[in-house]
Order: structure tokens, then sequence, then C-alpha cells
């Protein structure tokens, strides 16, 4: 009896002790009138020597004699190989960076040396990539790091790549705020998700006839964003949009498809990924709102055909996004590469998160030799300068730091950003149709054949 | 009294040896992190054995509790603030001179548009981190009371199926309140010293891993002490006790429903704090950290490294972390490569299961039971020979 | 509105749940479900009702619980319906019909797995943590014998060898890890089991993702049904049968794999049924889930009986999802929420009872559906599906432990 008393007095005391170690601990505080900038350099400005401090003192020299010892440079790479994460698309990337690999160190390494490449999985979740990320560079000594697939991973990661001063290039992280920050070690060659709304808005209206739009998107860090912009997009043009959204994993859609299908939309539009975006697709078709009854744009997790239409077999007539280059306008690169990750994954077609992956190595390994050196500086440099021949096209970063945004009078997001990755619409036109006969149907510089509207 | 010296003097050991760590060859980032971590579960792996081994309360809440610490302090963080003028737009509560204003989830920012009107020079305070933990901590026991006391009546099972229900609840609600808790993208916090550390002359950046490393050292010294001595105290008999037969136990007069509330209050406020530190270091605190998966690997660190030893979970938690993390990878047998990254945890199910069917008391309690009981088993072995040979 | 009605049912609910157990006991009254009825009683009709309970303070028959739940459930529908009065769960029939018809539908095959759990608690006093992973390779096994191994070979063939595999490994679980519980060879078995199932989960669905990878798999429908028309083709507003879609009345339409799980489920139910209660081994598994000592005095070895019970389980788990594999596309989580949700409903139907666990997956059926389909903003609508079963088991748990049809603990 009386012990559980003492107990009590216990944990009192030890909530009053850490009270007090509160009240002396020191305080964020703002004061109101002056210049918010200002504010927030005052504690940067007291950060910032230390900083430089700490590396000049203690991990330049270890790094540099790392170098010297080390008979490979080390690339570090993020891809969620997990779940939560979307394993597909990881271990998509996976096969594409053994490509590059392969390559890089056929045609002799990165400055003489061969390359080495450590391959670490996040799991999709933010705190595993921070975890990660602290693996490659301290553990490994990475000199730069490419590739993830999750947003969230991504805006976690680039704070740990701006804290360690690793570059960075991101290869299917979408969300804006990834470059908007502006950091200097942090490039990205994935489309901006914004970008990609755009287009899905610009592609709606082209159709014509087009009233009301169901978005059915995933309850995370892609989708809800994606939804919101694409919403903007669309009321830019008159198009009014509903937004249904989903939890990743859910199985059932019928209740959620009813209700769509009691919006009476002219469209819809797909952001779930993975296997919940073929639930929700086939299931949309067998209740008489799929793909063959209302025009609708799949995920475009679709454009893996084969497992596509083992999943959704009622899923003709269906759009989807691609990103890369057609394959009409593929350069010997994209060919060359996409012939071997057939060949490799047996599948029908290169994702576009492959392609992305791939390029983000063999885009840092010359880099890495343009640079002439594994300093970071050097290495960022050499990528703000860069002009790259990959499987995307050719890769360049116009808005950096001699052409910072406001000097080039876009918005931040287009920081480090590659510009022009190529977004088009393709439309499955037979049933069972392979991905790469599929038809470009949007916009009019890739077209190779016109749109089959249902129910028109 | 030898056992004694020897526990002790095994504690004072391990606690040194946790403290000159990461000034050793150690003393590199990733390995510190690493030790963040593993003390992290360490925490919640033996507080968790105090609450199921030892009053056999099989909750599978625990994560939840740990959510609770976590968000309470990012939601302090992110819409809290103390101001000393009245902003006009923002909810506000007036506290001594002082305003406490909680900043609006949906809408245009009240603050910025209250600060345009409050008079220059006012300040807006943001709580300090410390009071954010102390307040996730409070807020983890007094849900930990709750859970207490409206599980009081079910057992085994059935509390294992409601525990699951509400940590489920809270995950989904995270998730599906994105307004308030940023959702699946995760809740972004300060770091656990915003303003950096000087300590000893010696500067600490607020990304330094050292500081840290020594606020969660201190908290597991904390809480381990106050568990252990909660466990060798009546407090630890009578939780026993209840454990192995409630009715006995509660006509031998032991106050059942004031013990059983107060394991889960205890229990709670340690996994709330660890919570709420993690997050801070961390830096983001997102609803999949409530996924069963997450509490499945705190159960099988208590169970491999010992349920009934609070000393056997926290090791075992340890090493398992390290083992973990360094399994994170792939090697090659031949020409077979093996990938690492699912099969670890495959043969983690194996280790779990074959541990249970086997090694009922764990891996590690056993060894440090054979430890601690060397000297015994020596004396008394002396003890019966010496009359022998007289 | 509804938010204020839904404030003022939870606040004398609770006042009920709290105070009606102890108002009984002060008068030295059974105390057996006064939580429940003061709760409900509470909700319906406020202090009014609860001033009736505790002043007449009856003996609590299913009436005395059931009124009261009926009453509370029209007083939150009512308010529902002024609040949202566009909502289409008021304002549209045949979409509330749809809805309940779907959620039959499927809350028949979750009974079909949840019956498997049910029946392992009722003989082996043990929940299984690793029900859901046994649902994910079902489908899996399906997956690969009729696609990938042997193309081209009958489902309903690779169904049977789906259920005979996972009865296998429910068998060789049970002798290599569950048969110590009886012998005394573990302290406190249940909690051992608890967390041995809960190990083999981790281990089975760990193992399924390294070995077959995270593509999503899915089987082609089983069975492609007939185009009928019936009353006649001109006007087929009774029944229009086509390929992929079965439509009733011009409004129900409902896909034909899951009218084909459905049914396989309902066979299942019947062929569990006649084994239970018509044949000498089933006989004999009741028996000793009724009483193990006294089976075991008249010759029943309750040994093999556990080891039957836990295969028929799993088998059970194994052909739910066997069955759902042409429905749902699959990949190696699957079973996570699959046996949170078996969970809620055997808890809801009292654990240990067959009728429970059909009639409990029949109630989350349909609690789903009409959740995500009647939730007014449709962007939570269906983040919110896995907490609705999860506010059933607490609630459950918390105020009738015995679910619906349990027996008293």
């Amino acid at each position: 009896m009386l012990r559980s008393r003492r107990v009590w007095w216990l944990l009192a005391a030890l909530t009053a002790l850490v009270l007090a170690l509160a009240a002396c601990a020191p305080a964020n505080v703002q004061q109101v009138g002056s210049p918010p900038a200002a504010e927030e350099e005052a504690p940067g400005e007291e950060a910032m020597p230390a900083q430089e401090e700490a590396p000049g003192e203690e991990a330049a020299p270890a790094e540099e004699a790392a170098m010297e010892e080390a008979e490979t440079i080390k690339i570090g790479a993020l891809a969620p190989l997990s779940a939560p994460g979307s394993v597909t698309g990881g271990e998509a990337m996976k096969a594409a960076f053994e490509i590059a690999l392969e390559e890089i160190n056929e045609a002799g390494g990165v400055l003489g040396k061969p390359v080495e490449l450590i391959l670490v999985d996040t799991a999709g979740q933010p705190e595993q990539g921070v975890a990660a990320m602290e693996k490659l560079i301290n553990e490994d000594k990475v000199v730069a790091v490419v590739g993830e697939y999750h947003s969230a991973v991504g805006l976690a990661v680039k704070e740990v790549a701006r804290q360690y001063h690793i570059p960075v290039v991101f290869a299917e992280t979408w969300n804006d705020d990834i470059t908007a920050s502006m950091y200097p070690e942090v490039f990205r060659i994935a489309p901006l998700s914004s970008e990609v709304a755009a287009v899905d808005a610009k592609f709606i209206a082209s159709l014509g006839g087009i009233e009301k739009v169901v978005i059915m998107t995933e309850n995370t860090g892609y989708g809800i964003p994606a939804a919101e912009s694409t919403t903007e997009r669309l009321a830019e043009l008159g198009i009014e949009a509903v937004t249904f959204s989903a939890d990743l994993g859910t199985q059932d859609f019928s209740a959620i498809i009813e209700r769509i299908k009691a919006e009476e939309p002219d469209m819809i539009l797909v952001l779930v990924t993975g296997e919940t975006s073929y639930n929700f697709e086939q299931q949309a078709a067998e209740a008489g709102i799929g793909p063959q009854d209302i025009p609708m744009i799949c995920n475009q997790v679709a454009g893996d055909s084969e497992s596509y239409w083992k999943n959704v077999p009622d899923g003709n007539l269906c759009f989807y996004r691609r990103i890369g280059l057609p394959r009409a306008l593929y350069t010997p690169e994209t060919q060359a590469f996409a012939e071997k990750y057939m060949a490799r994954t047996g599948k029908a077609d290169v994702e576009s998160y492959a392609m992305e992956a791939y390029d983000s190595l063999k885009l840092m390994a010359q880099a890495i030799n343009e640079a002439g050196s594994t300093d970071a500086d050097a290495i960022i440099e050499a990528l703000e300068n860069i002009e790259y021949q990959g499987a995307l096209g050719t890769i360049t970063f116009p808005v950096n730091s001699k052409n910072p945004p406001e000097a080039a009078g876009v918005e931040p997001k287009w920081w480090h950003q590659f510009p022009k990755p190529a977004i088009t619409m393709v439309q499955y036109q037979e049933p069972g149709q392979d991905s790469k006969d599929a038809v470009v149907v949007f916009p009019e510089e890739y077209k190779t054949g016109e749109p089959i509207i249902p129910g028109r | 009294m030898k056992r004694r010296l020897v526990l002790w003097g095994g504690a004072a050991l391990g606690i040194l040896l946790l403290v000159v760590a990461p000034f050793t060859f150690l003393h590199q980032a990733y390995l510190v992190h690493i030790g963040i971590v593993a003390l992290f579960y360490a925490i919640l792996a033996s507080s968790w054995s105090l609450l199921a081994g030892y009053a056999g309360q099989f909750s599978f809440g625990h994560m939840a509790f740990m959510a609770i610490g976590a968000y309470t302090t990012g939601l302090i963080g992110k819409f809290v603030r103390l101001a000393s003028a009245p902003t006009g737009t923002c909810t506000e509560f007036p506290l001594g001179g002082w305003y406490l204003v909680l900043q609006n989830a949906t809408g245009p920012n009240c603050l910025e548009r209250g600060m345009a009107q409050m008079p220059p020079g006012s300040l807006i305070v943001q709580p300090p981190i410390l009071v954010g933990i102390l307040a996730g901590t409070l807020l983890g026991g007094i849900f930990g009371w709750l859970i207490g006391v409206l599980v009081l009546r079910l057992r085994r099972t059935y509390l294992a199926l409601f525990t699951i229900g509400f940590s489920e609840i809270l995950r989904v609600a995270i998730n599906a309140e994105i307004d308030i808790t940023d959702g699946p993208n995760g809740l972004e916090l300060d770091p656990l010293f915003p303003n950096g550390l000087t300590l000893f002359g010696r500067y600490f950046e607020p990304t330094d891993k050292l500081p840290p490393y020594f606020v969660m050292l201190g908290l597991f010294v904390v809480s381990m002490w106050l568990m252990s001595w909660l466990a060798s105290s009546r407090f630890g008999l009578f939780i026993r006790a209840i454990r192995e037969d409630q009715e006995a136990a509660a006509a031998l007069g032991v106050h059942v429903v004031r013990y059983k509330v107060l394991v889960f209050v205890v229990t709670s406020m340690i996994a709330a704090a660890a919570g709420a530190v993690q997050a801070h270091y961390i830096g983001v605190i997102t609803p999949n950290i409530l996924l069963i998966l997450q509490m499945s690997l705190v159960i099988s660190m208590a169970v491999i490294g010992g349920l009934e030893s609070l000393v056997g979970a926290a090791i075992g938690a340890i090493l398992l972390e390290f083992a973990l993390e360094f399994l994170r990878r792939s090697f090659t047998i031949g020409t077979l490569t093996v990938d690492m990254t699912t099969w670890r945890l495959v043969f983690f199910g194996i280790l779990l299961m074959l541990t249970l069917r086997f090694q009922r008391n764990g891996l590690i309690h056993p060894l440090l039971e054979r430890i601690t009981r060397a000297e015994a088993l020596r004396e008394t072995v002396a003890k019966r020979q010496a009359p022998a040979e007289v | 509105m509804l938010a204020y009605v839904l404030l003022w049912m939870v606040l004398w609910a609770m006042v009920g749940g709290v105070m009606t157990p102890r108002i009984y006991a002060r008068k030295d009254l059974d105390v057996a479900n006064t939580g429940l009825a003061g709760a409900l009683m509470g909700a319906a009709l406020g202090p009014f009702g609860l001033a009736l309970l505790w002043w007449r303070s009856p003996k609590l028959t299913g009436r005395w619980l059931a009124t009261p739940g009926v009453l509370a459930v029209l007083l939150f529908a009512a308010a529902f319906a002024r609040t949202y009065p566009g909502n289409l769960c008021v304002s549209n029939g045949s979409f509330v019909v749809t809805q309940v018809v779907n959620g039959l539908i499927l809350g028949l095959i979750y009974g079909l797995m949840a019956l498997g759990l049910t029946l392992i608690f009722s003989i082996l006093g043990v929940v299984s943590f690793s029900h859901g992973e046994f649902y994910m390779i079902g489908g899996m096994l399906v997956y690969y014998m009729s696609v990938v191994w042997l193309p081209g070979l009958n489902p309903l063939v690779a169904l049977v060898g789906a259920a005979l595999i996972t009865f296998l490994i429910g068998v060789v679980f049970e002798r290599l890890f569950l048969r110590v519980m009886n012998t005394g060879q573990v302290e406190r078995p249940g909690e051992y089991a608890i967390l041995v199932t809960f190990g083999l989960a981790f281990f089975l669905q760990y193992l399924t993702l390294a070995l077959v990878g995270a593509t999503p798999k899915k089987a082609p429908r089983f069975l492609d049904y007939p185009r009928l028309d019936w009353p006649s083709p001109e006007n087929p507003w009774l029944l229009r049968m086509r390929a992929g879609t079965v439509e009733f009345l011009d409004t129900v339409s409902i896909a034909t794999p899951r009218v084909t799980a459905a049914l396989i489920a309902m066979v299942m139910l019947l062929i569990l049924m006649w084994f239970l209660y018509r044949t000498w081994i089933g006989k004999a598994l009741r028996a000793v889930s009724e009483d193990r000592q006294a089976a075991a005095v008249t010759g029943i070895n309750p040994d093999t009986m556990n080891t039957l019970a836990f295969g028929m389980g799993t088998m059970l788990a194994g052909l739910s999802g066997a069955s759902l594999v042409q429905v749902f596309s699959w990949v190696p989580w699957v079973g996570t929420l699959a046996s949170a949700r078996a969970f809620v409903i055997i808890v809801l139907g009292g654990m240990g009872s067959l009728p429970g666990a059909f009639v409990g997956g029949l109630i989350v059926g349909l609690v789903e559906a009409l959740g995500a389909g009647c939730i007014p903003d449709p962007q939570r609508a269906a983040a919110y599906i896995p907490a609705y079963g999860m506010v059933i088991l607490t609630l459950v748990l918390l105020l009738k432990p015995t679910g619906l049809f349990g027996r008293e603990l």
C-alpha cells in the first residue's frame, strides 16, 4: 500500500525536476517588428562558422586520407526495398543501378578507379531514409548519393545531404519542396509534381467535353499534394474535380466506387500507386465505370504491361502517364539501356523510375569525372554545368547558382531541376497490348495516334 | 552480499562503457546514430518487459504510447506559442501577463496575421523542447492510466486485441487528419538543441550526434534505475503475484487495481518520454511507427533478450538493433547473391520462434544469471568443500 | 447538429456504462451485461432511459439490450439524415441497397476466415496471430498453381490444393510449437501462444516476400458466367448476368468473381457444418471444445483434436484467401489487414462461437461498406476504413467482452 504511494511521489518529484530544468532551457524567441529574414539569419550566422570549422579540422583530412587509400570510388544509392515502401519500384531501380554500374566500370570507372555502389533500403520511411543516409556518408564514406523513390524520404534525406554537404541526385521523388528549398547539394531528374499535374490537366482539357473529374488518390506524401495541385490546374481550365483518398493497401473499393458513380464524373484520374491502383482500376471496370466506360487515366504503374493485364484484365483503353522519351524518339542510349533492362528483368518495357535510376547514377559518374575529384564542391559545380546524354534525353540543370531562380524569372522549385523530362500520355488500345506498342496520344509533338475516347 | 556487488559492479561497468563508447574508436557519427536508436529500443523493450514479463499485461499498444509522446511534443512545437501581447486572431488564453497562443490548423496562418497588428517589440516564444517532451511524457502517462483502467477486466488475448485496436485507431487517425498531423508525410520536429549546445567549452551543433546520445543514455539510465528499483521492491513482488494468480493476490491483500494501473502508467510514461526524445532527434515522426511490424520488433527484442529480465531485454534490444543494421546488405555465396534486406527479417522470425520454444527465458538473461551467480556458486562450493578438507 | 447529438449520446453512454454496474452492485443484483445495458440506454434515451434503468433495475434480458440498441442506431441515423440531407446514404435508396449487398458478400468471406480463427480458439484456447498469413499464402498458392506452375489447371482444383497445403503447414506448426503447451513444458501457455504465432506471422510474411517478390499477382476469374437475362431478354429487370457482372433488380450490380467467392464461402460453410455436426470427428472436436477432460475420458485424444483444429483453422483462412485472389491483387502483406479484421469479427461474434463468427463477419462487412459509403468527407471516408472495425473491437471488448454469442467468461 505504502509502496505505490512512494512510486507516485517519485514520479511527481521527477516531473518537478524536469520542469525546473525546462524553465532554465533556452527558448526560440521571435520578435515582432523585425524583418523575418534577419531573424532566421541570426542563428544561422552563429552556426555557420562552426559548421565550416568542424569538417575543416576533422572530416576533410580523414576524407582525403580515405580517398588516397581507397581503390574504388563509392557512390551511395537509396531505394525502397521493403514494405511499407514500394518494393516494385525499388526492385526496378535496383536492376537499373546494376546495369549503370556495369557500364560505368566497363568503361574504365571514374577517375581511373572502379565505382562501388552501395545500395541501402529506405522502406519508404523518412526515419529509415535518414538512417540510411547516415550510414552511407559516415560508414561507407560515399562521395555522392543517387536514387530514391518516395517523396517523404526525399524530403527528410535532403536535410542530411545539406548537413554533410554531400551532392544528391534524386531519381523519382516528385514533391516540389525537394528542390524548392534550393539546397546547393540537391539535384533532381524526376519531374516536378506540379508540372505533372499541369500535363494531366492539359490532357484532360484537350479531350474536350470533360466537365467533372474524380481524382482517386492515395493518402501519402505523394498523393495528397498531387491531387491538390491537379485540382488547382483543372480549376484554372474550368474543370471541376472531386478527390477521394484511400490508404495504400486498401483491397475493397466497392463502397468508394459506388460513391464515384453517384458523382457522375466525365473522367477518372488515378493517383493511387502500386497494387492498390490495380485493385481500384479492375473493380471500377467491374462496376461499369472502368476505362472502357469513361475515360480513365490509370496510374503510371500500368506501364508494366505484363503485371497490368494480369491484375486489370478489363483495363483496355486506359490512359496512363509515361515519363521519359516515347519509343519513337528513343536515343541510342535509351535503346541500349532498354534492351539490357528488358533482358535482365524479363519485363516488356522500361519503367520511368528505372530510367531515372539508371540516369541518376551515370550522371553522377560523369559529373565526378568532369569534376576531376571527389570533392563535393567540385562535383556540385560539374553537375551545374553538365550536359549528359542518357536514357531520359539530354539532362542539364539550367537554374543553378549562376542562374538563380530570381534571375531566371522562375519559381524556386526549378532550382537544380531537370527542366524537360518528357511527359506523355499513352493509351492501351487493344487488350493485352504490350506497353511498348501502346499509342502516344498527348502532347502533339510526340503523338503517334489519336486517343480512343470510350462512350463517344 | 557478493551477488549484489557483482550486480552493481556490472551495472556501473555497463554504464561506463556506454558513456565512454562514443569517445573511442567507435566515434563515428553512423555508429553513434545506431547507438541512439539502439538505446531507444532498449528503453522500449525493457519497459515492455516490465509490463508484459513482470506484470503479465500483454499490451501490443506500447508503440502507441511512444507515438503519443512523440506527437505531443511535435504538435506543441507546431501549434503552441507564448506571446507577450494578444494576437487577436488566434485562439489564445491569458497566462500571467503572457498569452498562450494556439495556431489554427487550416486557413491562413493566424499568427502571421496577428503579428501585423501586435505592437512592435512584442515577443513570440516557442515553448522549449523540454516542455514538449515533458508534456508528451505526461500525456503518455494519462493515456496509460486511461488504458490501464479500461483493460482492468481483460486478460491475455483480450488485452492484446484491445491494445492492437487502440494502436490501429490511433495510427489511422494520425494518417487521416492531415491538417493537424501532416499525415503520412510525417510531422517535422526541431532538433533536441535547436540553438546548439556549449558544454565544457566545446560547441555542439544542433545536428551533432553526441548531445542526443547522452540525452538518450541519461533517459535510459534513469528509466532502468526506476524500473529495476520498482521490480525489486514490493511493487515488483505484487505485480508478479497478480500475474501468477490475480484472485490469490487479491485475497492476500494486494490492491490489484492500483498496481495494475500503476504499472501501465509507469511503462507508458517511459515509452512516451523515449518517443519524444527520439522524435526530436530524428526530426520527423510518421504514423508508420505504429505499424504492427514496429511493435513486433520491440516484442522480439524483449523476448530474445529475456522477457522477465529488464537488463536482458535492454541488452537484447541493443544487440539486435546493431545486428539488424549490419545485416542490411547483400552478400554473395558463389554465384548466388542473397539480398539480406528481406532475409534478415526471415531469420529474425525464426530466431524469435526458436527462442520461445527452447529458451523461454531468452538468450541474454541466462547468460547474465550465470555471470552474476558465478561468485555465489564458487562461494557455496568453497563452503561445502572446506569442512571436508579439515 | 450531428456533432451535438453524438456528443450527447457518447456522454450519456459513458455515464450509463460506468454508473450502471455500480448501481446494480449496490442493489446486490447480477452485474453481468450492466455496463453494456447502461451504455446503450444512455445513448438511446439519455438521462430518462438511465433513470428508468436505475430505478427499476430490471433483470437484463435480451430485450433490455436490443431495444435501446436499436433506438440508439435510429437516433444516430435520424440525426445523420437531418444534418446531411443530400448524402447518398440518405437520398439514394439504390445506393444504400448496393452498399448493403456488397458489404454482406464480402462479410460472408470475411466470416469464413474468422470461422477458422474461432475454431482454433474454441479447441486450443489460442488466438492465432498468424491467421492473416495463411490467408495470404492460400491466395499465393492458387495463383502459383493455376498460373505459374501448372498453367491451365482448373482454379477450383488449385483451390483444393491450396487448402491441403495450408492445412499441412498448420498441422506441422501445431505439432512443432503448440503441442508443448499441453505437456507443461512451457510456463504460462497463453502468452507463449500469442508470441509464437506472432513469430510465425513475421516469418511467413517475410519468407513469402523474399521468395516471390513484391509484384502484385492476381488469378484470372475462376468462372465465366453465362449470358442470362431474366425474366426476358427484352426486360431483364430481375436478373442480368454477364461474364463479368451480375445485376439484380436493375440497381445492384456485383462483379462475378465476388459472387464466385461468396458461393465458395457458402459451400465451405455447409461442408463445415456437416462435418462438425454429422461426423464422428466433428462431434469429437465439439466435445473437446466443451470439456477437455470429459472428452479425454470418453476416449477422444485431445492432442489429436488440437492438431486437427489448428490445421482446419489455417485451412479456412487459406481457403478464403484462395477464393479472393481472383477478386483482389495479391502481395505478401495482404494478410495484415485481413487478420486485424478477423480479430474484430471473432471478438464481436464471441470468441469460440461458430455462429458468432458468421454473424460477426456479416456485420463487419456491412459496417465497412456503410462507413466508406456514408462518411460525408470523401477524403476521409476511405482513409478511415481500417479504423471502423477497430472501433467495434474496442467497444465490444469494453462493454461486452463475450461478444454476441460468446460463453460467459
